[in-house]
């Protein structure tokens, strides 16, 4: 089984009805950049943290956007969609993220992903 | 719906029953669209504007064994809401509601199938449709080097479309294309139907967009999983690049050196080209002088339009080596990352990463500048990065820079052998425009301009070697576009200047001298204006021939001074401009020349690309008011 095949199990014990079914929708097949994480049980952990919060090489969950409607939606056509896994990938000289979501790498302004909630991933120990 | 379309009578070229069918090329940016659209009508291209709106359409035929087609390139988009003006097109041409467009035929969709299914998202609305589609997948090479897989069939048969691979660059895979192409000449024109709607929402659905796009992504997830689709692995050398290119201390590094290089080619490497055609465009014209016989039609030709023509063609070898750097550095994939390491910078002073490329343009010229910023998506963003292009320094105002700066500038050395007077003026020069610039597009953003900031959203596509092919055939196009664009109206107005000089004619048809001619009158009437900045009535008209085109005064005041042979080298030129100008109201001269608009043409494009005269009115008397007032400065304080 080849490291790209590995999909992230998510826990459906998760709290949320909105969030299983979209992980349900987005996740099995989606290759995951830290392996790892597959045989660990996940949990949510803080609901506010924001994109431009997240360290690099961290993988995150998208939960909610918190801005304008018109301003959500190129982030959505370039598959910036609740329930999809984020990782920056290294900060521009200026200290910008550049993440990479669906396969394809991004930057964005630390202000924009300052507006994007996502969640972690607890790697408890089994 | 359709607000950007003129309701009126059909344009003159509405299709009939008879017409041949339209194809219709439909998908993301950089999937390879354009290469194949190029593979297909090649030379046989025409680029338009869609009606009453700045969006390009570029249209091709196609010649297929059982008869010709019509193929247009759509814009590439990124969805079908209103967001952007190309997205609106797109939808307007592809439900048929655009005017002198019929609804097309069939459809042909690119897709990169290394993203293939958040490019395959992003037109899905379109397979909806219902019209003959083929789908085809760029970059399969990359997909199968980097251990992707894909079942074509599957795909086929999930989506209900015909799919085939093309390799653009190597044509293989094109077959199936033309099979395509062929059986929609034979099919002929569809029959009338009704106007389909296309839109971010799934059909019979009302959605919020968010669950639109998520459900989108749902269908396209499970079209990929029915095809057996596993995406490539992430492009290590990509990585490792960026690793080095967007890194804090080398990325920046890398990237003044980058921009220092294109400079370079465009000043120093582009040198010999433009005095080669300099030499062939003086030969010409002293050719064409000696041969023809001594009627006004010869001063016409020589003096009128060689000049005109000669002034244009004179800056090709720039625009060419500018164009084809940048080419290269847009389809590598640097281009992006230059945007993203501009970027924060830019938002401080009022525009954003995209501008960078536009507005490194506008140091060759002004008029390509402003048509690719286009790609600034934010409409104020764009509106700031037009208005303020000019201020670059571009090519035509080193002529005259040059000019003053050999006549009043003593050379002395200011940092030992690293820099004298006459290059740190220059340098000043180029900087004050850089700084008029920035202020501007500051206060703009303040002011007219004013709204919620803007988002930036730029993305990394793999590293790629350009390919030959698709450089050239960009060249050319953006060439053909600088030549008939400022071609046509530099000529047109160096035309009608040389015609003032001609008129009116004495009692036995001699022409005027040149202060009794209409041109030289213009210059004493503005005269009184002029003369707080130190200047006479001859350098009015100096001024006034300038306004086609800014290094059409070197010229101008030889003529004037009845200097021969004049040029920016001429000892005779600069001696008579000591005697009429002193220190003060030439430095004055240079300012004026750093901030005013003396450029038809880019007027002209101004208003086409804004729709109207209202801006291009707004900065030619921005530009001039601030021109004249720095001139008046330098001449009250020097």
């Amino acid at each position: 089984m080849r490291e790209g095949d590995v999909g992230l199990r998510l826990n459906l014990n998760s709290t949320s009805n909105v969030r299983i079914t979209m992980s349900e929708v987005i996740s099995d097949t989606m290759p995951s950049p830290d392996p790892s994480a597959a045989d660990h049980t996940a949990s949510p952990v803080q609901a506010d943290l924001r994109l431009s919060d997240v360290s690099v090489d961290e993988v995150v969950e998208l939960i909610r956007f918190e801005m304008p409607d018109d301003e959500v939606e190129p982030l959505l056509e370039r598959g910036v969609l609740p329930g999809c896994r984020l990782c920056p990938v290294r900060r521009s000289p200026s200290g910008d993220p550049i993440v990479e979501v669906d396969g394809v790498m991004l930057a964005l302004r630390r202000e924009t992903a300052g507006c994007i909630c996502v969640k972690r991933f607890d790697m408890d120990a089994d | 719906m359709s607000s950007t379309t003129e309701a009126g009578p059909a344009a003159p070229d509405a299709p009939t029953e008879e017409g041949s069918p339209l194809v219709a090329l439909v998908g993301p940016p950089n999937s390879g669209k354009t290469t194949l659209f190029n593979q297909l009508t090649g030379l046989r291209q025409k680029v338009a504007n869609y009606p009453g709106v700045t969006v390009e359409k570029h249209v091709g035929e196609y010649r297929a064994g059982s008869g010709a087609l019509e193929i247009v390139d759509l814009p590439g988009v990124n969805g079908f809401s209103s967001r952007t003006l190309d997205e609106q097109v797109t939808r307007d041409v592809l439900e048929g509601r655009l005017d002198g467009l019929r609804p097309p035929d069939a459809l042909v969709l690119t897709v990169d199938c290394t993203r293939l299914e958040p490019q395959l998202m992003l037109v899905e609305p379109v397979l909806e449709l219902g019209i003959p589609t083929l789908l085809i997948l760029t970059m399969a090479d990359e997909l199968a080097a980097r251990q992707g897989e894909l079942d074509d069939m599957r795909l086929a048969e999930r989506l209900g479309v015909e799919v085939t691979r093309v390799n653009a660059r190597s044509g293989e895979g094109l077959d199936a294309v033309h099979d395509f192409l062929d059986h929609v000449a034979q099919r002929g024109r569809m029959p009338e139907r009704a106007c389909p709607v296309i839109s971010n929402v799934p059909r019979g659905m009302s959605l919020p967009v968010i669950d639109a796009f998520a459900e989108r992504r749902r269908i396209v997830r499970e079209a990929g999983r029915h095809a057996k689709y596993r995406p490539p692995l992430p492009d290590a050398l990509t990585r490792k690049i960026d690793s080095i290119v967007l890194h804090r201390v080398w990325g920046p590094l890398i990237f003044l050196a980058v921009v220092l290089l294109v400079f370079q080619a465009i000043f120093t490497w582009a040198v010999p080209f433009m005095d080669g055609v300099e030499v062939a465009i003086g030969t010409s014209g002293g050719w064409l002088a000696a041969v023809l016989p001594d009627i006004w039609v010869r001063d016409l030709l020589v003096d009128g339009v060689w000049a005109g023509v000669g002034s244009v063609i004179v800056f090709l070898p720039q625009i060419l080596i500018l164009f084809l750097f940048l080419g290269i550095l847009e389809d590598s994939g640097y281009m992006a990352r230059a945007a993203v390491i501009a970027d924060r910078s830019m938002y401080r002073v009022g525009l954003q990463g995209r501008a960078f490329l536009p507005l490194l343009s506008a140091y060759a010229c002004a008029v390509p500048a402003i048509l690719a910023a286009r790609t600034v998506e934010d409409e104020r963003d764009r509106m700031a990065t037009i208005f303020v292009a000019p201020f670059m320094t571009c090519s035509a105002r080193l002529p005259v820079y040059a000019l003053l700066i050999a006549a009043f500038i003593p050379e002395r050395a200011l940092l030992g052998p690293f820099l004298g007077t006459r290059a740190a003026t220059l340098l000043g020069l180029y900087a004050l425009g850089a700084i008029a610039a920035i202020v501007t597009a500051f206060v703009l953003k303040r002011t007219l301009l004013r709204g919620k900031p803007s988002s930036f959203l730029m993305e990394l596509p793999p590293y790629r070697i350009p390919a030959a092919r698709s450089l050239f055939l960009r060249l050319w196009d953006r060439t053909g576009v600088f030549l008939k664009r400022a071609g046509t109206i530099i000529l047109g107005v160096t035309v009608a200047l040389w015609f003032l000089t001609q008129v009116p004619r004495g009692m036995d048809g001699s022409p005027p001298s040149l202060d009794q001619s209409a041109l030289g009158q213009a210059g004493q009437v503005i005269e009184p204006v002029i003369q707080p900045l130190g200047y006479d009535w001859k350098i009015g008209v100096g001024l006034i021939s300038s306004l086609a085109a800014r290094e059409v005064i070197v010229g101008t005041m030889g003529t004037i001074y009845g200097v021969e042979d004049a040029s920016e080298q001429s000892v005779g030129l600069q001696e008579r401009l000591r005697q009429d100008l002193d220190l003060g109201a030439a430095v004055g001269l240079l300012i004026f020349f750093v901030f005013a608009l003396q450029c038809m043409s880019t007027v002209a494009v101004m208003r086409r690309e804004t729709a109207g005269w209202r801006w291009p009115a707004l900065q030619f008397g921005y530009m001039l008011a601030l021109a004249w007032s720095g001139a008046w400065l330098a001449n009250a304080l020097i």
